[in-house]
Parts: C-alpha cells; sequence; structure tokens
C-alpha cells in the first residue's frame, strides 16, 4: 500500500474500556519507607492511576500528537512478507535538506522525535536543516508487528532502511538510542557507503575496550590511558545497571509473552512498567503527569498491543545479531550523557568505527531527544553543519541554501 | 495472640472482584507457532481465564482446603514486631511422632504439603508416623506480610523454628524445597543440635566444594568425573541459568514494580506462576479439569499405601487463587527475593553437623553433583529418582514420603533423632 496520511484516533470504545479497568485497579501494599529501593512507590502510582482515570485527557494529548505529520505505508521484509509500517515525517522547507532517519527503542517510541523536530527542521544561514523521518518499530507504535518468530537486528534494520528509500531519500543519515542505537549500527553496516552516509548515537552501550586483534592502536592507547573521573562515575553508574537495572531484560528477552500479558491486562502494570524506566533511566527530568499518561497511553493503545514491544529483546538475544564486530568506516558521531545506563570510556567507543564527533555534556540521560532536545539538536548541526566533520555527507543535501 | 483455628472464608466482595476483573481481561497477541519459545502460549491463557471466569468453582476449592486443619497464631520476630502467621498443623494419632516443619518457597504454598499430609502422618508399624507442621511464609498465602524491609532469610527461619517451640516441639526436624532449601539450612545453621535435629531437602543448591572450607571435597571434586545423570543435571542447570532467571532477576531488583501487575491483573498473575507450574516440573499434569484429582492415601495401613483418586481440588486455578487471595496480596511475596539478595544471610561456608538428607529430582532447576552436596552438611541419606521436578512434594508425595521414612525410620540413619518421638508405637 502506498502511502496514506496517519491519524490518531483511537476509539471511544477503548478509551471507555480503559476507564473501566482503572476503576477495578486491585493495588498491592508496600513497605515502610521503601521509596524507590523496590521500584515504584505507592505514592506515584497512586497519584499517577487516579489522575489516568479522571483528570486526564487524552483527546487533548492525542490533538497535540496529531498536530505532527504522520503516514503508514506497507514495507517489505524478506521473510516476514508486508507490514504496513507508521512513522513520522517531517520535511524542512529547504529541500536540499539532509534526510535523517530517527529510531527509538524501547521503552520508546516515535514521539520521542517530537521536541527535536522544530530544531531539526528549522532553516536559517547558520545551520543546517533536516527532513526527519521516525518511524514506529514494527510492535510499536502503530505500526504492524511481525507475526512470525525471528524478526531481530536485520529486519528492523531492513524496515528503517527501505523506509527511507521509498521516501526518495537514496542518501540519508541516522540518529539512534538504545535499540534504535543497534538498529541504526546495523543500518551503516549493511547499507553504509551508499545509501547510509552517517551515524549518530547518544547511547553508546554495547561496547567493550579495544581489542589488540581489532584495533591494536587503541588497544595500546587503552592500556596506558587512565580512567578519568568521568570515566569512573561512568563505570559507577554501568556496575548499578548491570547489578540492579537489568531484571526487565532478563525477562523480556527470555520469556516476554509471559510478562506481555500482564502488559497487556493491567493498566497500572504497564504504568509502573515503563515510568520506573522514564524516572530512572533520565536525569532528574521533570515529568509532569500528563507527560506520563501519555506517553504510557501510547503503549497501552499502540496497534498490536504492549506484549509485542517487549519481543525486540527475545529475537535479538536468540539472533545474535547485534554485535558485529564490523568496523563502520561512514562518519560517527557520538553523544556522551552521564545518566545513560552503560556508558564506556570515549576510547571504547572510537574502537566501533570512524569516530569523527564527541560531545560531552553535564546532565541528561537515556532519552536524550526528550530530555535534552536542544543539547542533541546542537551536536548534530555541529557533526552535520559548515565546517563539521560529516558536513555534505549526503551528495547534494548539505543542509543549507545554495548560496 | 495465642493459636486459633483458621477457616479460609474468601469475602464474597473479593471473589465479585475478581469476576468482574476476568471479564475485562485484555489479551495481547502471539506470535505463529510459538508455542512455550516465548512464554506460556496463549492458548493455555484463554483456556484457563475462561475456567477462572465461568466453571471454576473457588467456594469447593476453598471448603477441600478447609478439610486440612490450619491456624494462626502470633509470632515475635527480632526487629519486625509481631507478625500473624498461619499454619497447617496435621497431628499423626502417634503421640510421639516426628514433629515435622515444612517449608515452602516461591511459587509455592502451604497447600503443597496437602498430598504429603496422610503419607506422612498415617501410623503403621513399619513405618515412622510425623506431626506435620507447614506455615504460610510471612508475605505468603495467610500470614502477615512484613511491613519493614530488610525481613530476610534469617527471619523466615526464626518464625518456622519459634512456631515449632511455641507449638510445644522443643526438638523437631525439617523438610524444604525452593527457598525452604535456604530458610529450613539457617534453621539447621542457628537451631540445629539442641532444637532442629535433622533436616531434608529436595532442592540442594550449592556451589562446587571450595578449597578453604572443604578442602577433601574439593581434592576428590577435581577427579570425580560427572556420571551421566549429573551431566544430564549440569545442562538443566544450565538452562535454568540461561533461559530461566528472568523472574528472578525482576523480583530481586524491582520486585515492587513487578507486584502492581501481579496485584492488578488476574490473567497476569495467572501467567508468572503457570509457567513455573509447567516450566519447573516433569511433565506433571496439571489439570485445570474438576474431574482431575489430587491422590490420597486409602486403604488398609498395614500394607503400602494404595494410591486412590479423590477429590480435593482443581490444581491450577487453585494454586492462582491462593495467591490472587492471599491475605498480603501477591505483591508481597516477590520480595523475599529481594531481601535475600541484599541481605545475603545465609551461610555458605558454614558446614553444618546435623544429619542431612536430599532426595534429587531430575527436573529440579539447579542439579548439582552429590559430592558437592556432601559440603553443606553431614550427609546421611541421599535418593535419587528417574523423575520429578521442582515442586517434588506436589508432583512425587509418595517417593518423597518414602525417602522420609526411609531417612527417619527403624534402620535409617536419622531414626530416633528426636528425643523420645521415634514415630512408632513404644513397642
Amino acid at each position: 500500500m502506498a502511502e496514506k496520511p496517519f491519524t490518531l484516533a483511537v476509539p471511544d470504545a477503548d478509551l471507555e474500556f480503559l476507564h473501566k479497568k482503572l476503576e477495578f485497579t486491585r493495588l498491592p501494599d508496600e513497605l515502610d519507607d521503601a521509596k524507590w529501593d523496590y521500584g515504584v512507590p505507592l505514592d506515584d502510582i497512586n497519584r499517577l492511576v487516579a489522575k489516568w482515570k479522571d483528570g486526564f485527557d487524552w483527546r487533548a494529548s492525542e490533538a497535540a500528537i496529531n498536530v505532527i505529520p504522520q503516514f503508514t505505508r506497507d514495507i517489505e521484509v524478506d521473510g516476514h512478507g508486508t507490514l504496513n509500517i507508521h512513522y513520522v515525517h517531517q520535511k524542512s522547507k529547504l529541500e536540499n535538506a539532509i534526510p535523517l532517519l530517527f529510531v527509538h527503542g524501547w521503552p520508546g517510541h516515535f514521539m520521542e522525535v517530537a521536541k527535536l523536530l522544530p530544531l531539526l527542521t528549522v532553516v536559517a544561514p547558520d545551520q543546517p536543516s533536516f527532513h526527519v523521518v521516525a518511524l514506529s518499530f514494527p510492535g510499536f507504535g502503530f505500526s504492524e508487528a511481525p507475526k512470525k518468530k525471528g524478526f531481530a537486528m536485520t529486519q528492523y534494520a531492513e524496515v528503517g532502511h527501505k523506509l527511507m528509500l521509498a521516501l526518495g531519500y537514496k542518501e540519508y543519515v541516522t540518529q539512534g538510542g538504545d535499540w534504535g542505537h543497534v538498529v541504526t549500527k546495523t543500518i551503516v553496516q549493511t547499507y553504509g557507503g551508499k545509501h547510509a552516509k552517517a551515524w549518530h548515537s547518544n547511547c553508546v552501550n554495547n561496547t567493550g575496550p579495544p581489542s589488540l586483534k581489532s584495533t591494536p592502536w587503541l588497544y595500546l592507547k587503552y592500556l596506558v590511558t587512565p580512567f578519568s573521573e568521568d570515566d569512573r562515575k561512568g563505570f559507577e553508574r554501568s556496575a548499578w545497571f548491570q547489578m540492579k537495572g537489568t531484571g526487565y531484560f532478563q525477562e523480556q528477552s527470555t520469556y516476554p509473552q509471559t510478562l506481555g500479558y500482564s502488559l497487556a491486562d493491567s493498566p497500572v502494570g504497564l504504568l509502573a512498567w515503563i515510568y520506573e524506566k522514564l524516572v530512572t533511566w533520565t536525569d532528574n527530568y521533570p515529568w509532569t503527569d500528563d507527560e506520563v499518561l501519555t506517553w504510557i497511553s501510547l503503549y497501552w493503545f499502540s496497534r498490536p498491543g504492549p506484549a509485542a514491544s517487549v519481543r525486540i529483546y527475545y529475537e535479538v538475544v536468540a539472533a545474535s545479531d547485534f554485535t558485529r564486530p564490523q568496523w563502520i568506516s561512514v562518519p560517527i558521531g557520538f553523544s556522551y550523557f552521564p545518566k545513560e545506563l552503560m556508558i564506556a570510556p570515549k576510547l571504547w567507543g572510537r574502537a566501533l568505527g570512524n569516530v569523527v564527533f564527541e560531545s560531552d555534556h553535564k546532565s541528561g540521560g537515556h532519552f536524550a531527544a526528550h530530555e535534552k532536545p536542544r543539547e542533541l539538536a546542537k551536536d548534530l548541526r555541529k557533526m552535520f553543519g559548515i565546517g563539521g566533520p560529516a558536513f555534505g555527507v549526503v551528495s547534494g543535501k548539505s543542509g543549507y541554501t545554495v548560496a | 495472640m495465642a493459636e486459633k483455628p483458621f477457616t479460609l472464608a474468601v469475602p464474597d466482595a473479593d471473589l465479585e472482584l475478581l469476576r468482574k476483573k476476568l471479564e475485562l481481561t485484555r489479551l495481547p497477541d502471539e506470535l505463529e507457532g510459538s508455542k512455550w519459545d516465548y512464554g506460556v502460549p496463549l492458548e493455555d491463557i484463554k483456556r484457563l481465564v475462561a475456567k477462572w471466569k465461568d466453571g471454576f468453582d473457588w467456594r469447593a476449592a476453598e471448603a477441600k482446603i478447609n478439610a486440612i486443619p490450619q491456624f494462626t497464631r502470633d509470632i515475635e520476630v527480632e526487629g519486625h514486631g509481631t507478625l500473624n502467621v498461619h499454619y497447617v498443623h496435621q497431628k499423626s494419632e502417634l503421640q510421639n511422632a516426628i514433629p515435622l516443619l515444612f517449608v515452602h518457597g516461591w511459587p509455592g504454598h502451604f497447600m503443597e504439603v496437602a498430598k504429603l499430609l496422610p503419607l506422612l502422618t498415617a501410623v503403621a508399624p513399619d513405618q515412622p508416623s510425623f506431626h506435620v507442621v507447614a506455615f504460610s511464609l510471612p508475605g505468603f498465602g495467610f500470614s502477615e506480610a512484613p511491613k519493614e524491609k530488610g525481613f530476610a532469610i534469617s527471619q523466615y527461619a526464626e518464625v518456622g523454628h519459634k512456631l515449632m517451640l511455641a507449638l510445644g516441639y522443643n526438638e523437631y526436624v525439617t523438610q524444604g524445597g525452593d527457598w525452604g532449601f535456604l530458610i529450613t539450612r539457617v534453621i539447621a545453621q542457628k537451631y540445629g543440635g539442641k532444637h532442629a535435629k535433622a533436616w531434608h531437602t529436595n532442592f540442594p543448591v550449592t556451589g562446587p566444594p571450595s578449597l578453604t572450607y572443604s578442602p577433601g571435597l574439593f581434592l576428590r571434586f577435581l577427579v570425580t568425573p560427572f556420571s551421566a545423570e549429573e551431566k544430564k543435571g549440569i545442562e538443566r542447570t544450565m538452562w535454568f541459568r540461561s533461559k530461566g532467571r528472568g523472574y528472578f532477576e525482576e523480583q530481586s531488583t524491582n520486585p515492587q514494580t513487578l507486584g502492581y501487575s501481579l496485584a492488578d491483573s488476574p490473567a497476569g498473575l495467572l501467567a508468572w506462576i503457570h509457567e513455573k507450574l509447567v516450566t519447573w516440573t516433569d511433565g506433571y499434569p496439571w489439570t485445570d479439569d474438576e474431574s482431575e484429582y489430587f491422590c490420597v492415601v486409602k486403604g488398609d495401613m498395614s500394607s503400602k499405601p494404595v494410591l486412590t483418586p479423590s477429590p480435593l481440588i482443581v490444581e491450577v486455578l487453585t494454586w492462582i487463587s491462593i495467591y490472587w487471595f492471599s491475605r498480603p496480596g501477591p505483591a508481597a511475596s516477590v520480595r523475599i527475593y529481594y531481601e535475600a539478595s541484599t541481605a545475603k544471610d545465609w551461610d555458605k561456608t558454614q558446614y553444618v553437623p546435623i544429619p542431612f538428607g536430599i532426595s534429587l529430582f531430575p527436573k529440579e532447576l539447579a542439579r548439582v553433583p552429590k559430592l558437592w552436596t556432601r559440603a553443606i552438611g553431614k550427609l546421611v541419606f541421599a535418593s535419587e529418582h528417574e523423575s520429578g521436578g521442582h515442586f517434588a512434594a506436589h508432583e512425587k508425595p509418595a517417593e518423597l514420603a518414602d525417602d522420609l521414612k526411609k531417612m527417619f525410620g527403624v534402620g535409617g540413619p536419622a531414626f530416633g533423632i528426636v528425643t523420645g518421638k521415634s514415630g512408632y508405637t513404644a513397642a
């Protein structure tokens, strides 16, 4: 099916059903003074559920979401037939703006790009402009979910790439965090050079120290470079995540269906499961209740339902197709935020490939596009702007008015 | 509060809420051909939810649960105040039967002892008889849940021990699996010798002997090849470590977050537990059909007990309902993982010198070579079975009861371990 404009319009019956379920919410007890030690505090959940039930205006959120231009189209995926894919596509007024594919993760979604849109698509003489495409992963948001087993990193990358081609962007650049990091990395490894011309990520987390075999020069540097204070803090954060923060990952990568029954059936269960990440993965981001409830509602009302979204963990871990050591030769940019989940010394990131841009930030966490849109946009402009290390990487689309 | 008899009587309003919630169940999709690869199959959940909503007679199940003598009493726990503890207490007709404390785990509960009761409390000249006590761990079943942080293995052990003393059993033996293993291990370590006289487990999980603490065993370990069964056991153990620990990681780090789902979603709770009932057992024929039965002993007590079908309980839905209707709610039950993982309050190195018995079942989650278990304590009894899994008391009650009888019976390695309570009529 060719491109169709998409307007989010959750049926009244679905709203009514959610409301009924919320009315019958049964909450657990809580230990005295548990705070955040055992998970999301009961206070937070009480407040959010009460609001979700009475006071939260989904239609208003929906209207705000619909201001952003969205579409659907069918994409053919090898071995998986046709999937109907939902995406944001905001073009710059500048014709030769840089086509950029933004890829979210879990528990993210297409709306993570929202704050970046005006910043990236604006036309100004001193900064590059972008055409921005942000898809809903199959199984997330308003894209269809895969029906067959085995839809892993190769397939997610294929969808992103084919979407850009279908939109007429034969050459493009990518930006991703969380699973988006892995998908965009796979895209540049698979389609780089010819189509994917550059890669930016805010989440450099699945890399180890440089190895003697693959990057001997970096390996030697690694041996003699002491860890900085920032590196140490990064290790602490990574250690926290490894020790305390991977329960969801373990369950989702082994028994996503079992967990899925809870996520599909319990609004408060889904709320807690995701809200925990919204808080613990960000850097004191001042979530408003409306923001949180809109975010969770996007999962609750998602086209395939929330259970489909957690299968990516199982599929990718089972396929093991996300740790290719292949050196990436297209320009790479990394933005480092202190409250990311796994933080490696920058030296290690450089072992991934042709890193031409690095930036350090004093604040910000895992959901960088949502928490720090201005900073992230600035980084992209620095990387792709005039004088930047990836300027003009897309043929004929520098992002500037031809002088 | 002194002992009060306990009758399970779930309020009508609670049954009504469950039914309403079941009616509003929203199910997920499922990948084609996924079977059990991704978790509990949708077909199973659909069937169980439909039955739970219409057709499952909780009151009938409740009546059958109430056929087992249950009580509550207050137990004081250091640093945690008083907790009202629920327990089964079935005495043998024989006064000097051996007092035995049965300790369940997660997602188990007090009713795991049900099939053992008639087998262990039976009086016969050729087998020892037991008085059986099985409590609901605080936070499970119909015991109160702890209110303060830090209620870990030592505290569970304290409750079990104090309960036995309160019941007049100054000396007793224990049987435990899952968390029950660790809890009875701490009971043995803390109260062993004077009060806890012997212990038995179907879940002897331990690492290889250490050079520091059990050098003799360590050396033997280095040179002893694994048997074929042990190799299979190690495979099973590795499967569990790589595929089976998602629940463990979540429950030991963010139990409260998970708890919201377990408290609010019957289908979610059902799936979360049912997955274990199936993947942790050895082809056990769980049924949601009311015509299927537990087995009880019938017939002439002087010969080997004859197991005949007798209506007792509808299995899966009753099991899950006990969690759904539990006194503190299902979310409290998963905190034991967090508390135990944080406190790590069992001594891996302390060798327990009281008689120790193990029963090994092939589909247990962590199967360690028998040699390794000798580092835990004074191993006097070990049996290996051809079939059975993690919920041994429920899956293989006859085998487990037989093992206990062998261990504690005349000629057995722990015979007469409890002063004056051999389990036999004084000749």
